[in-house]
């Protein structure tokens, strides 16, 4: 088994390689810290102080941790583009004809994401968070910070599978990963309750990592019981290796309909 | 399995596209290619856009099914054992396309190696042993987009070369190259056939094609439609024999065309008159009625390859079909 596994991890620790190349090439420490982290933490305190605007200040630590672990959550999702670059590169038609498989390869190329995604929700929820009256247990702390892996995760992979059906389709890069982020935004709990929405959008919402995982930091966060969190964080796990696996049959089938179709070309 | 000492094999290799129309006719991309590569062969694919030279290349790698006919690598079908083809073959491209800018020259070539299987001490080795070879290795740890042309071309063929392939597929490895840097990578790839790799070039760069190539294939229309050695694929047209003379009085040059067997009359560079002929008699009568005019610079040859493919596909290089 663990031989097995052992050739894609090294397949994914190689693309992983090119994708923190690509982050280094796109931000320095300070444009990330004071540029990207910036604009995130932003973005939070706007959508805070709206709702206190709006809906009254009660509602601010609801709104701070849906909005600090969807900062995650919107990074993830640029897998759905930066997976589109491999056409751009000119390098699509040499994966599809080597023989490792393409989800490894995909899997790695866009890691820089989810990564750079945790670090800005953690600074969110931590920094911002007591700010609009979240308190943090120091025991609270690390099972936080796992259940925001856990979020930038499974939403990473969430994105792969969007990534596979957008790859054949380059002008909607932007589009779909800007979209899913504004549905999520509105009915995975991020800044009204699930319960606010008809009960089918929140069965739809149930096949999102972030829904699962949400709900068990909010529990944490309210001093629900440890099994309580951990349950809803498994099953946030088990949506996101769901997607993994969903991504996995659609890079196959993209390839697959590729070679029938013509679609993977030599020429960018 | 067929001969062993036959590289890639194809037998009535069709490929065509719908048009996306209903009712649309179906267009092709390769009509029933016969093709034979021999194992250690540098064999060129010439023709225009549009022709069919890169279909070829994209079924042969695996990523393009074809429509019907057959398809062999090494022996291995190209649809039923695609898995193992991959592992014979190695792609290089030419220009930008095809490597990560931002990474670093040896971290592209550990990533390539990567996805072949290689792993550990046999990784770093080959990695090494090609930046070393493709005279790179002073550049392992800079990136991509700092290298020149020249050098990305050696980076390309170090990435075809990393699993260690019997067959390389090089897709207009040359172009937007300095002729410097053109010429050192036909060094390399001299090399290569010294190794015995099989070599499938294709290119519009004729003496890049007469160079390096032991064997051409004119590729138009989805049709192969002459596979020769350079030096004696002027035989191919061989009733075209070329004529040049400067200093042709304009009323011997109007009546040259009058003289049974010549094809063609035109200027060409250098104040020069050029004749084609289709046999030796009229080449005779050609010459000497141009000496009877007290023409003297005048000179023979037989086309060249550039010429056989403008005789043969027409000055259409720039036509994109599919």
């Amino acid at each position: 088994m663990l031989a097995r596994l052992a050739l894609p991890a090294h397949v994914v620790r190689h693309s992983a390689a090119n994708a923190f190349a690509d982050m280094r090439a796109i931000y320095t420490w300070r444009t990330w810290t004071f540029g990207w982290l910036g604009r995130m933490l932003a973005q939070v305190t706007f959508f805070v102080l709206l709702g206190r605007v709006v809906a009254g200040p009660e509602h601010a630590t609801y709104l701070v941790i849906g909005n600090a672990l969807m900062t995650c959550v919107i990074e993830s999702l640029t897998v759905v583009a930066s997976t589109t670059w491999e056409r751009t590169a000119g390098t699509l038609a040499l994966l599809a004809a080597a023989p490792a498989g393409p989800t490894w390869v995909f899997l790695g190329r866009s890691l820089q994401w989810p990564v750079s995604g945790t670090g800005t929700s953690l600074v969110a929820l931590f920094l911002l968070g007591p700010f609009f009256g979240v308190t943090w247990r120091p025991e609270h702390i690390p099972v936080a910070a796992l259940l925001v892996v856990l979020t930038a995760a499974g939403t990473y992979c969430f994105g792969l599978f969007l990534a596979a059906l957008v790859l054949n389709a380059g002008r909607l890069r932007n589009v779909v990963p800007g979209v899913t982020a504004l549905l999520m935004m509105a009915f995975c709990g991020v800044q009204v309750p699930i319960g606010y929405w008809p009960s089918w959008i929140g069965r739809i919402a149930d096949i999102v990592p972030l829904t699962h995982l949400l709900h068990a930091l909010r529990a944490l966060t309210e001093d629900a019981s440890s099994g309580y969190v951990f349950a809803r964080a498994a099953l946030g796990l088990l949506v996101g290796v769901f997607w993994l696996v969903m991504a996995h049959l659609a890079f196959e089938s993209l390839l697959h309909r590729g070679r029938r179709r013509g679609t993977v070309d030599f020429d960018p | 399995m067929t001969d062993r000492a036959t590289a890639v094999e194809t037998r009535s290799l069709t490929r065509s596209y719908g048009t996306g129309r209903r009712g649309g006719s179906e267009v092709y991309a390769l009509r029933g290619v016969d093709l034979s590569v021999g194992q250690g062969e540098v064999h060129g694919l010439l023709g225009p856009n549009g022709a069919g030279k890169t279909t070829l290349c994209r079924i042969l790698s695996t990523i393009l099914l074809p429509t019907s006919g057959t398809a062999r690598i090494m022996g291995r079908d190209v649809v039923r054992d695609a898995d193992a083809v991959k592992r014979c073959i190695g792609i290089v491209f030419g220009g930008d396309r095809g490597l990560y800018g931002r990474l670093t020259v040896g971290d592209n070539l550990r990533f390539w190696a990567a996805l072949y299987g290689l792993r550990g001490t046999g990784l770093r080795r080959r990695c090494q042993a090609l930046l070393e070879r493709m005279g790179l290795a002073h550049r392992a740890d800079d990136r991509v987009d700092t290298l020149s042309r020249g050098m990305k071309q050696r980076l390309h063929l170090a990435r075809g070369l990393v699993a260690d392939p019997p067959l390389l597929i090089l897709d207009e490895p040359t172009v937007g190259m300095d002729p410097v840097a053109a010429q050192d990578f036909r060094v390399l790839v001299d090399g290569l056939r010294a190794d015995g790799r099989t070599i499938l070039l294709t290119t519009h760069d004729m003496a890049e094609a007469e160079a390096v190539c032991d064997r051409v294939s004119l590729v138009d229309h989805g049709r192969i439609i002459a596979t020769r050695a350079p030096a004696g694929i002027g035989a191919l047209i061989s009733r075209y024999e070329r004529i040049e003379a400067r200093g042709v009085p304009a009323e011997v040059a109007a009546a040259l065309p009058d003289i049974p067997g010549v094809v063609t009359v035109r200027a060409a560079a250098g104040e020069r008159l050029r004749i084609e002929t289709e046999d030796t008699s009229a080449t005779r009568a050609v010459l000497r009625r141009l000496v009877a005019e007290d023409v003297t610079e005048v000179a023979t040859s037989r086309p060249t390859l550039e010429e056989v493919y403008l005789h043969l596909i027409g000055e259409r290089g720039m036509t994109v079909e599919r």
